[in-house]
């Protein structure tokens, strides 16, 4: 995509910790950068490869997938089982030519508004230094 | 070492302990060769074994389920019935497995074969099947081990030459699918590229759709490929398709020292994880 409007980032956030930290953010009317589109799914371990890899062929410039800390996950287990999902995805993108930095995995609890807040500003800073994607698809 | 074959296949069929014994016989070319299903004893004497029988016959299980068969396989082709064991797609004491040792197979095209080896046979850990019945040994010396150099020879390379090597790979792609006909780990009753809704990869031969369908055919059988090679080999127009799977298999046993289809017992990465690894991966 062209660079005008930002780099565009797809968000999955987990429905008990991550969705709810993102709401802190706003409530408490901390300001993160508007180029990510969120998108609520019950749980990180809910996040599909599929749903990634669809993402960056519908153009963005970078997925950000947020789940509960490790141990505080609802359904108890689901974010360690994306932790490794995702920790093998990345190396199969960068191995295409989608650099890995794209995909991002962050812990965020329902009280860490700021911690949101930041970690879609530094995904934002990080995508800029990247630059618009290759090729799209 | 044929006539064991045919000798063990004989005993089987007229024993009755099978109905059916699926190993290789020579193709109509003279040269390559095909599978071949014998249901009679006397179909025995039809069986071939040598470096053109590339195919992984183990493949055919899944088409007889609940029914007794022999399959000859190569030690590739055997991590495939543990694999599918595992799996719960096969029963154990319903398949005999006739094992063949192997020092390798040749690129075998319709009349014609290659002096050297599959680049696979390069990266192959086995040389004796990892489950088998009735052993066969097969004379022959074993090539030096070779590991993964087109691998490497990517990996040397930066995203952007990465990038276009790869949409160079994915434009000529006419998604026929005998990628995943072909995979013994591909059997799925509805596969997500076969789904109409939602429409995960829509019906366009474009390089953005054969992107999506290539990484997800290589994940899902990250930590379930058994490096046999059929998918490359049946692609019409030659994509480098193990390359996506040795990239997956090489980071699996980085990550989690897994290696699929060795034994039947050990959890496949996917189903299981351990409490405290990976958050420097993350």
């Amino acid at each position: 995509m062209d660079m005008n409007g930002g780099p565009r980032i797809v968000g999955f956030l987990c429905n008990w910790c991550s969705y709810a930290g993102a709401d802190m953010a706003g409530t408490s009317r901390m300001s993160y950068p508007p180029n990510i589109r969120i998108i609520r799914v019950p749980c990180s371990g809910r996040v599909d490869p599929l749903l990634v890899v669809k993402s960056f062929q519908q153009g963005a410039d970078g997925v950000l997938v947020a789940g509960c800390h490790p141990g505080d996950c609802h359904y108890t287990e689901g974010n360690y089982y994306a932790r490794r999902r995702f920790a093998l995805l990345r190396p199969l993108l960068d191995f295409v030519g989608i650099e890995q930095e794209r995909l991002r995995l962050e812990w965020v609890s329902a009280s860490e508004g700021r911690k949101f807040s930041r970690a879609v500003a530094s995904f934002q800073e990080e995508l800029e230094r990247l630059g618009p994607r290759g090729h799209r698809g | 070492m044929v006539e064991e074959v045919r000798d063990k296949a004989r005993e089987l069929l007229s024993a009755g302990t099978v109905e059916c014994v699926i190993g290789y016989e020579r193709a109509t070319d003279g040269i390559t060769a095909r599978p071949l299903f014998a249901y009679s004893p006397e179909e025995a004497d039809r069986f071939i074994l040598d470096r053109t029988c590339v195919h992984n016959l183990a493949r055919y299980l899944l088409d007889r389920k609940g029914k007794p068969t022999a399959v000859v396989v190569k030690p590739c082709d055997s991590r495939t019935i543990n694999l599918l064991v595992h799996e719960n797609q096969i029963e154990r004491d319903k398949v005999f497995a006739i094992g063949v040792t192997c020092p390798g197979v040749v690129e075998a095209h319709w009349g014609e074969t290659t002096e050297g080896l599959q680049s696979r046979c390069g990266s192959c850990p086995l040389e004796v099947p990892v489950v088998y019945d009735h052993l066969i040994t097969v004379p022959g010396e074993r090539q030096p081990r070779t590991g993964f150099p087109e691998l490497e020879k990517l990996e040397a390379m930066s995203p952007q030459e990465r990038l276009e090597f790869w949409q160079q790979q994915f434009q000529r792609c006419i998604r026929c699918y005998a990628c995943r006909q072909v995979c013994p780990g591909c059997y799925c009753p509805i596969c997500f590229v076969d789904q109409l809704d939602p429409m995960w990869v829509g019906i366009k031969i474009a390089p953005p759709e054969n992107q999506v369908w290539h990484l997800i055919r290589a994940f899902h059988l990250a930590g379930r490929c058994i490096e046999c090679g059929e998918c490359q080999r049946v692609c019409p127009v030659n994509i480098p398709l193990m390359l996506l799977n040795q990239k997956l298999t090489a980071e699996v046993e980085g990550m989690f020292d897994f290696r699929p289809g060795l034994d039947a017992e050990t959890l496949p990465p996917f189903a299981t994880f351990r409490k405290e690894e990976l958050e420097a991966e993350r």
